[in-house]
């Protein structure tokens, strides 16, 4: 039997199925790099078939954008922490001494 | 110059006008308001100390948050160097014993209850907005030292990875593993302290 691109296509893509662990770590290392395409074949099979992955996949992109809300909401009120006043003073304290020793 | 340079740097009102803000970012970075309280009183002392060296080309405060930022990563490095024989190995390979199953024809496959349950972590209202970022807080207190300071330089001070590689004294491949392991935590985390 001849052996077509359909076959060859079935012995890439069973050459290396990966499991969940590696899969999770392309879908975080594709945050860092851009993967290759073996890698990059390798999760998007994974994906195909694993609903768990599917899932991570998804929730490390939330993650990935809850950080960035999270990086940003510090410069704005809601987030802000203030310095108690004891420690203010402390350290203005500490600050001045600095000065006047000059 | 070097008048008008003095004249731009007010050490007098530092504290009154920058505390809360280097306490608000220093706090979202090492999660200890005593360290935060502290690192606030370093970076306005180094700042007095380095003040001829400010050239105005940026405003007071970025100058002040830039000092503050090189404080923050020497406590990451001095964090990491102390525990880094606790960790060794571990962070050249993959493999994660505390979410994946080791057993054939198992390996590799997601522990039961490490994997994803729910659906989304991401909140419905405004509140809950707030709420999970205290969680994020919360979550990041619980990573290993060394993972933290990888997470924390990647997703807060979006610094690039050569930049890290060189702080941390680690290769991009440790990296890569690393942030993949703050990753894998900070979503369980979530899922299990936030959503539940």
């Amino acid at each position: 039997m001849a052996k077509g691109p359909g076959y060859r296509m079935m012995v890439f893509m069973s050459k290396r199925m990966i499991s969940c662990d590696e899969a999770s770590f392309l879908v975080s290392l594709r945050e860092e790099r851009k993967l290759n395409f073996r890698r990059w074949w390798q999760l998007k099979m994974h994906l195909l078939t694993c609903h768990l992955c599917r899932k991570y996949a998804k929730q490390i992109g939330e993650l990935n954008y809850s950080m960035e809300v999270y990086r940003d909401g510090c410069s704005h009120e809601s987030c802000s922490h203030q310095l108690s006043p004891d420690a203010g003073s402390r350290i203005d304290k500490e600050l001045n001494r600095e000065l006047n020793a000059k | 110059m070097s008048d008008s340079n003095e004249h731009k740097l007010d050490p007098q009102k530092w504290v009154e006008r920058y505390g809360d803000y280097l306490f608000s970012y220093a706090l979202g970075r090492v999660n200890d308001s005593g360290k935060a309280e502290d690192l606030v009183q370093e970076t306005f002392l180094a700042g007095l100390k380095a003040r001829d060296r400010f050239r105005g080309a940026s405003t007071e405060r970025t100058w002040l948050i830039s000092i503050l930022k090189r404080k923050i990563i020497d406590t990451y490095r001095k964090k990491y160097s102390s525990k880094e024989s606790a960790f060794g190995s571990h962070e050249e390979t993959v493999f994660d014993g505390d979410f994946y199953r080791s057993e054939e024809p198992f390996r590799g496959h997601w522990l039961e209850g490490t994997g994803p349950n729910s659906h989304s972590l991401l909140p419905e209202g405004e509140l809950e907005q707030e709420e999970l970022m205290k969680y994020i807080n919360l979550c990041i207190e619980n990573l290993p030292a060394p993972l933290a300071a990888a997470f924390i330089m990647r997703m807060i001070d979006e610094e690039d990875s050569v930049t890290i590689c060189k702080e941390l004294s680690i290769t991009p491949s440790n990296l890569w593993v690393m942030l993949h392991r703050a990753r894998l935590r900070m979503r369980e985390c979530l899922e299990n302290k936030w959503l539940s």
